[in-house]
């Protein structure tokens, strides 16, 4: 185990910083040696990686590669299942959010995620977004809505749903669902948000929309993004994770990784020679 | 390399090195050629030249198609994106060194009505010889993507600028010396101008070479050896 | 075209289809036919005798006119208390082993435990509350009939609760712990609500299958001539009385068991229709 952490030269951070322009960026989330197990089998091998605060990190590879599993580390969301731990640090603004102590429900309302498929719950438009924030906050009626109408609005939803707020969820379109589970995550008021494929199910000009609006959320939050698009990994995030078979193979500047990537199999992988 | 997972992706990256491959090898001939014409006065040779030279066109024009679909289509990425965007490059410096090939070997007709010093057109010659070979080298560094054979080119541009320096100078001495042969050195200069442009071109060429390789071109300036040529010529 | 229908293997494979087809039509006929009869039968036996009499008129002594209204009341008593008693059971541990011990020993021996309940004869469960309760008590009663009844709702709402909440998307589970949600709100506030038509269709099949029984009401309830809403006595009930009358010589009794089976069709019907359309709602 321990041989396998050190056996990661290029993704040390501390030595890469200037190479890749993250000098000076601060640093969100703080990825440590991670490690992680289903039951007895290892699907994450030493991983050290940071997330820059108001910056889109996407993490890319073929499938089982890990980055789902990665992402789902940073807000816990493997706790739903058994058999599952890591082990590691993940500095989260200073805290490890690994640690036994830590309240799993408050972190995750700092840390959203949005899904593959939209999940939007079974009651109405306005019910989805009010629901996250009535579990933290009581507020009168009015600031209610303004805050429904402000998360609607920054998931550039609210102009086509502002008609029928009282509507069921699911009786939106798919690009539209999604966008209304990204309102309900921004509801939230989160600090980190956490992207698993937003756009496997969508048509393009859905996954258009989504994607400017990633790349207009990264103002007021860190964004994280797993996707099998290579294409829109290029073009949503600053930074990418490209992985391998439970490793952190790369890490770089996108517009680096995506010209000149250092490592063969980042190479084989983006140009469509390996799945 | 490996291949890619979608085989159409690898023939049209084929086709396009094939059609690169062939526009340098038509280029090398046309080269040679036109050396030949000048230091034979064979004014035939020449106009085959000159006629030849709107097939290079056509190659140009095929490079350029080609490009364009594998970009639409294909989307290419890392290496793949830097091979596309490098074989359009070459295709063009391709395209003008057979420009100056032609160029040359028109000047070469009209020689042959005077009498240019025969110790100025073998000097030509050697220049020419010179580029040549550099052509013929850098077209096999590409073909073989042997970025160490194209930094050797890269580096023989040198030399190549200070033949091309002497060879002004021994232009202009002719000229002040006799100027009944200033009209026959002045195509030699412009021919021995011509020639060292294209050397330039190759040089680009080399550039790209290792551009498409490693994503980087050569990291020290480039060598610069006729510097001392704007002095010589203000004076 | 032709040459792959002149095709042998082909022209056997549709020889096959149709063999297989004709006899798959003839076993669906068969089943239905008895079905049709059974209907037909009780509609042609039943319907003569339901009146307002059989609401408002209590079982008679033998050679007289009456109804069952005694009998009805006493059913209905004894399915709601089964059911009130019942349906919360059911719901939690239904929901236990799907929500939270999903994978456990615990809830795969509950669900071996459960399929047996759910098969088991009702006459073993009328013994095992006459055991338990009449035997204990020294007499009959609405009490016993009702736990008779309330341990067959048990494993049908079980079973239906684990199922429903199983087809709940694990990613609705995500997305409401992704906003922070606690286990329990996740539970009650979004797996139950994307589950309600489901776990509300389990309890309706629950009813429909204990209002037609009898053997487990012979030992608990037992039967009562008169009209009596007092639980702790014995207790009338329709299935058991159709039992007694269809079993008697006299003509009037005879009747009123037949318009008693078709009042418990009519009801187990209604409510299989209700569970449908509220199934296919969703």
């Amino acid at each position: 185990m321990d041989t396998a952490t050190q056996t990661a030269p290029a993704t040390n951070p501390m030595v890469r910083h200037a190479a890749i322009g993250t000098e000076g960026l601060p640093e969100k989330v703080t990825i440590r040696n991670l490690e992680f197990f289903y039951g007895e089998s290892r699907a994450l091998k030493g991983i050290t990686l940071s997330l820059y605060a108001n910056k889109t990190t996407a993490f890319i590879g073929p499938s089982g590669c890990g980055k789902s599993t990665l992402l789902r580390i940073l807000n816990r969301m493997y706790d739903l299942y058994p058999g599952q731990r890591a082990t590691g640090d993940v500095m989260f603004d200073g805290d490890n959010l690994l640690a036994p102590g830590v309240d799993i429900n408050l972190l995750r309302a700092r840390i959203g995620m949005v899904f593959q498929k939209p999940t939007p719950f079974p009651m109405s438009i306005y019910e989805n977004v009010a629901f996250g924030i009535r579990l933290y906050e009581k507020l009168p009626r009015a600031e209610m809505d303004a805050r429904v109408e402000q998360s609607l609005r920054r998931a550039a939803l609210w102009d086509e749903v502002k008609d029928k707020l009282g509507a069921s969820g699911l009786s939106l379109s798919g690009g539209q669902q999604q966008r209304l589970c990204i309102a309900r995550t921004v509801a939230v008021k989160p600090e980190v948000i956490l992207f698993d494929e937003p756009c496997s199910a969508l048509d393009p000009i859905s996954t258009a929309k989504i994607e400017e609006l990633i790349d207009e959320m990264k103002k007021d939050y860190t964004i994280v993004i797993v996707t099998h698009n290579m294409q829109q990994a290029a073009r949503v995030s600053d930074f990418t994770a490209f992985m391998y078979l439970g490793e952190l193979i790369e890490f770089d500047a996108t517009a680096n990784l995506f010209t000149t990537p250092k490592d063969k199999r980042t190479q084989a992988y983006i140009t469509g020679r390996f799945g | 390399m490996s291949d890619h997972i979608l085989k159409r992706f690898d023939e049209d990256l084929e086709k396009l090195n094939a059609t690169i491959n062939e526009m340098g090898g038509l280029t090398e001939s046309q080269f040679a050629k036109a050396l030949d014409a000048v230091r034979e006065r064979d004014t035939a040779l020449a106009e085959q030249v000159i006629a030849t030279d709107a097939r290079v066109d056509e190659l140009d024009a095929q490079v350029q198609q080609q490009t364009v679909q594998l970009l639409a289509l294909r989307q290419p990425m890392a290496n793949d994106l830097r091979v596309v965007l490098s074989s359009i490059k070459i295709a063009a410096a391709l395209e003008r060194i057979a420009d100056y090939a032609k160029n040359t070997a028109k000047r070469g007709i009209v020689l042959t009505g005077g009498s240019p010093p025969p110790s100025a057109v073998a000097g030509i010659d050697r220049l020419g010889r010179l580029v040549r070979n550099a052509l013929k080298d850098v077209l096999d560094a590409f073909a073989d993507d042997n970025v160490e054979k194209a930094h050797d080119v890269w580096q023989r541009d040198e030399e190549i600028d200070q033949v091309y320096t002497g060879l002004f100078r021994e232009l202009l001495t002719y000229m002040m010396e006799d100027p009944r042969t200033i009209t026959a050195c002045t195509h030699l200069l412009f021919m021995a101008k011509n020639i060292e442009r294209a050397g330039d071109h190759i040089t680009n060429i080399a550039e790209l070479v290792s551009f498409r390789q490693t994503g980087k071109t050569f990291a020290e300036a480039r060598p610069k050896g006729s510097g001392a040529l704007y002095t010589t010529g203000a004076t | 075209m032709a040459s792959f229908a002149s095709n042998p293997l082909y022209a056997r494979r549709r020889r096959a289809d149709v063999v297989a087809k004709t006899l798959a039509y003839a076993a669906t006929a068969f089943g239905l036919g008895w079905l049709v009869l059974i209907l037909g039968i009780l509609l042609y036996n039943g319907i003569g005798g339901l009146s307002l009499d059989v609401f408002t008129h209590d079982t008679p002594p033998p050679g007289s006119d009456g109804g069952l209204q005694n009998a009805i009341v006493g059913s209905l008593m004894m399915t709601i208390l089964a059911v009130v008693i019942g349906t919360p059971i059911g719901i939690l541990a239904g929901t236990y082993m799907a929500e939270y011990g999903r994978h456990g020993r615990l809830s795969q021996i509950v669900r071996f435990i459960n399929d047996i309940l759910l098969s088991a004869p009702s006459i073993v469960v009328g013994l095992f509350v006459y055991q338990i309760m009449v035997a204990p008590m020294g007499h009959f009663s609405g009490y016993a009939g009702a736990v008779s009844l309330a341990v067959l709702v048990i494993p049908v709402v079980v079973r239906t609760t684990e199922d429903m909440l199983n087809l709940v998307p694990d990613t609705m589970r995500e997305a409401a712990a992704s906003i922070g949600l606690p286990r329990a709100h996740l539970i009650v506030r979004i797996a139950y609500r994307a589950a309600s038509a489901g776990i509300v269709t389990g309890v309706l099949l629950a009813i429909a299958r204990v209002s037609g029984e009898t053997a487990p009401l012979l030992f608990t309830a037992l039967n009562n001539q008169f009209f009596s809403v007092n639980m702790n006595a014995p207790m009338p009930s329709l299935p058991v009385v159709i039992f007694q009358f269809a079993l008697s010589p006299y003509e009037e009794w005879q009747r009123l068991a037949w318009t008693g089976a078709l009042l418990i069709t009519v009801t187990v019907l209604v409510l299989s229709i209700l569970a449908r359309s509220l199934t296919a709602r969703k």
